[in-house]
């Protein structure tokens, strides 16, 4: 779920930073620039792991700052496909179950994806597995679930640049979509709400 | 910004939770020159979210080691999984039949129901299990015997 990425990057130093250790400065540059941030097609970055090398600090021309050529390792969310994990239930649209985690909000299981035999209840607002036996299981929000990878989506968030075809084309939207987006699928036997399977321990 | 490598290594969530404490403690070390608030923010969460039921590192105290990691491949090597089946076990720590079969892939065509109720109990030995709760029902047979069986060994 977790995975280390190498990255290359300059790391500049304000003058304000200078009465920190060097490293100290760099980990938290770093950190700023990086931590809870989408790379595309790499994932979310939640903190740095180690740095393995940096350049000498070099004053840039003008500015004062120290420039530090850096490699580093950053700890990254990105679940791979098929990898089974855990997620909450945030709410249920017709069209399928919203789930997230503390730190991760872009997780949908569309409708297709859940057992066969599930319904969604107008009233509640809720789906509803009707399993064997007229037994009801309720997909309730907040409920904490194992759901399955098995698609991921990105939008670059990259501004374009002013359209041709004129304002509020097709580029407003695509704006709005969160950068990196989970596709889940709760079929499989296991699936779904933990406490339908656990709680006979 | 340059990428050089996507994908160094796999952390499993135990590493990763290890590495983030230390970084909250040292934060908390050194008071006044606080870190990015972006970073303190995703770590909390994620700390939060690692720490919540039923994930196993919600117990206290937590029951992986340093060495769990390495005990559990050697132990399970003789099933031959693969290495992202063993990184799920490994976050998810299935401890009844129906919770592996989300880890590993076509289960009942793989393994018989001995073979399964073994990798749970090494799962159970190395890893640790969640406390038995008082007085809890005897619920549905297939998950209580496959319980009972990782409780035996």
């Amino acid at each position: 779920m977790f995975i280390l990425t190498k990255i290359a990057d300059l790391v500049q130093i304000k003058a304000s930073d200078f009465s920190k250790p060097s490293i100290e400065a760099i980990e938290d540059n770093i950190n700023a620039k990086y931590a809870n941030k989408v790379l595309q097609k790499i994932g979310l970055c939640v903190a740095l792991y180690d740095i393995l090398w940096t350049s000498e600090g070099l004053i840039g021309h003008g500015t004062g700052e120290v420039n530090v050529n850096a490699e580093f390792r950053m700890i990254v969310f990105r679940p791979f496909k098929g990898e089974t994990m855990l997620g909450k239930i945030k709410s249920s649209t017709p069209s399928g179950i919203n789930l997230y985690t503390e730190f991760f909000n872009d997780i949908f299981v569309p409708f297709e994806e859940l057992p066969p035999g599930s319904e969604y209840s107008h009233s509640d607002q809720v789906w509803v597995w009707k399993a064997e036996d007229d037994v009801n299981l309720y997909y309730d929000v907040g409920e904490v679930v194992r759901f399955q990878v098995i698609e991921e989506e990105w939008h670059d968030q990259t501004p374009a640049g002013p359209s041709q075809t004129g304002p509020g084309g097709a580029d407003d939207e695509e704006n709005a979509m969160a950068p990196y987006k989970i596709k889940g699928s709760m079929m499989r036997g296991g699936l779904g709400v933990c406490l339908w399977w656990d709680s006979t321990e | 910004m340059k990428v050089l490598e996507s994908q160094t290594a796999v952390l499993s969530n135990f590493e990763v939770y290890e590495h983030l404490a230390e970084l909250q403690s040292r934060k908390e070390k050194r008071k006044r020159k606080t870190p990015p608030s972006n970073q303190g923010l995703v770590v909390d969460r994620v700390v939060e979210w690692l720490r919540l039921w039923p994930n196993p590192l919600s117990q206290t105290p937590i029951t992986y080691q340093a060495d769990s990691i390495p005990t559990l491949l050697q132990r399970l090597r003789p099933y031959d999984l693969t290495k992202g089946e063993l990184i799920m076990i490994l976050n998810i720590r299935p401890f009844t039949t129906p919770a592996l079969n989300t880890t590993i892939e076509d289960m009942e065509v793989r393994f018989n129901e001995d073979q399964q109720n073994e990798i749970l109990a090494i799962i159970a030995e190395v890893l640790g299990q969640f406390d038995p709760p008082e007085g809890a029902e005897g619920a549905e047979a297939a998950a209580d015997t496959s319980m009972a069986d990782a409780q035996e060994s």
